[in-house]
């Protein structure tokens, strides 16, 4: 008797075809340790990995590799990090969060901490920061610091921003009022 | 099989002739980017440059700038300062350039607008410099004006940018 079924449009004959050699557990072991047992899929999966991790370091968490020493104790030199672009999607930007201003392009861009928010007017007497003439309590500064400024006012789209190690002179310090747009995101770990 | 042969072959001679095409005649954005390119190599002197390599870097430095260009430097920690015309700026760059064991200079994020009239451009970038062997390192965004004078393309003003004011 013969019986006949009409095959669905997604059945599919496996038609490969394996010599005697291959057919050995340690060939079929190595196959699908290399391309799984069904190629198509792992193609797939591959490819949505790529896209994945294109989409997710292009243009949501940025790899970044610290350097100089402004910013230290917090951070080092050579350290490896990410800045999350999606940190400021809900919020705006805090004080205390640091986070990355860029120059002309993400390629290279400055770490800070923010320390005064828009519209408020940062100072620094005896080394320490004031916030419209209140003194700002900063436990991740660890460096002694004898900075000297008078207050500086930020803008209605303006952040504050400066390293936290002060123990150099205020003048070689990059620090500055950072327009909003330039805030590209907030430092991840 | 001979049709797909030959439109493969027609694609392939299209592709070498756009390609010849943008060889033979770039877009100024390229020519200008070719052009900030060479600007960082022309400044860019290794520890054991003699002293007259280091002055016919100087002369060449010249060639990039128009005659009355000018260059605004007003960086944080730096004293301001403004140079005019070509004999400034090469008495600058003897003097900068005689003045240091090394400097290698990377110009990073280049991005170029042409004017409409086509004979301007604005070049915005970020400067890497590495002075001597140290590990030291400074950045600057800059801002530089081109212009085309006689079929060259010459920096008429590039001045400092302040990332954080």
């Amino acid at each position: 008797m013969i019986v006949c079924w009409q095959l669905s449009g997604s059945f599919r004959f496996n038609t490969c075809v394996f010599n005697v050699k291959q057919n050995s557990p340690f060939a079929q072991w190595l196959r699908v340790l290399t391309i799984g047992r069904r190629p198509k899929v792992t193609l797939t999966r591959i490819a949505v990995l790529v896209v994945t991790c294109f989409v997710t370091f292009k243009f949501i968490l940025l790899p970044i590799r610290l350097e100089g020493i402004s910013m230290q104790p917090t951070l080092r030199t050579g350290q490896v990090n990410f800045v999350n672009r999606l940190a400021y999607l809900r919020h705006a930007p805090r004080r205390g969060d640091i986070v990355s201003v860029r120059l002309a392009g993400p390629h290279v861009m400055l770490m800070k901490r923010i320390i005064g928010l828009p519209g408020e007017t940062i100072s620094f007497h005896a080394g320490r920061a004031y916030i419209n003439g209140q003194p700002l309590d900063e436990p991740y500064v660890k460096f002694s610091c004898d900075w000297e400024h008078e207050p500086i006012p930020c803008g209605l789209d303006q952040y504050y921003v400066v390293g936290d190690n002060r123990s150099m002179p205020y003048e070689a310090h990059t620090q500055g009022r950072a327009e909003r747009a330039r805030i590209m995101g907030k430092l991840l770990l | 099989m001979k049709t797909f042969l030959r439109i493969l072959l027609l694609a392939a001679l299209c592709g070498l002739g756009f390609w010849l095409w943008m060889i033979l005649f770039p877009s100024p954005e390229k020519v200008v980017l070719k052009k900030i390119a060479s600007l960082a190599a022309t400044v860019t002197f290794s520890a054991d440059a003699s002293n007259i390599t280091r002055a016919g870097k100087a002369g060449k430095l010249i060639g990039f700038f128009a005659v009355d260009a000018q260059i605004i430097f007003d960086a944080p920690g730096q004293t301001a300062r403004t140079l005019s015309g070509r004999d400034e700026i090469r008495a600058a760059a003897l003097a900068g350039f005689g003045g240091m064991p090394a400097l290698q200079v990377r110009f990073l994020d280049v991005s170029v607008r042409i004017g409409a009239d086509r004979q301007t451009a604005d070049v915005s970038c970020t400067a890497r410099a590495n002075a001597g062997d140290r590990q030291d390192f400074g950045v600057q965004e800059m801002h530089f004006q081109l212009k085309q004078l006689d079929g060259d393309w010459l920096i008429t003003r590039a001045e400092t940018v302040k990332t954080l004011s």
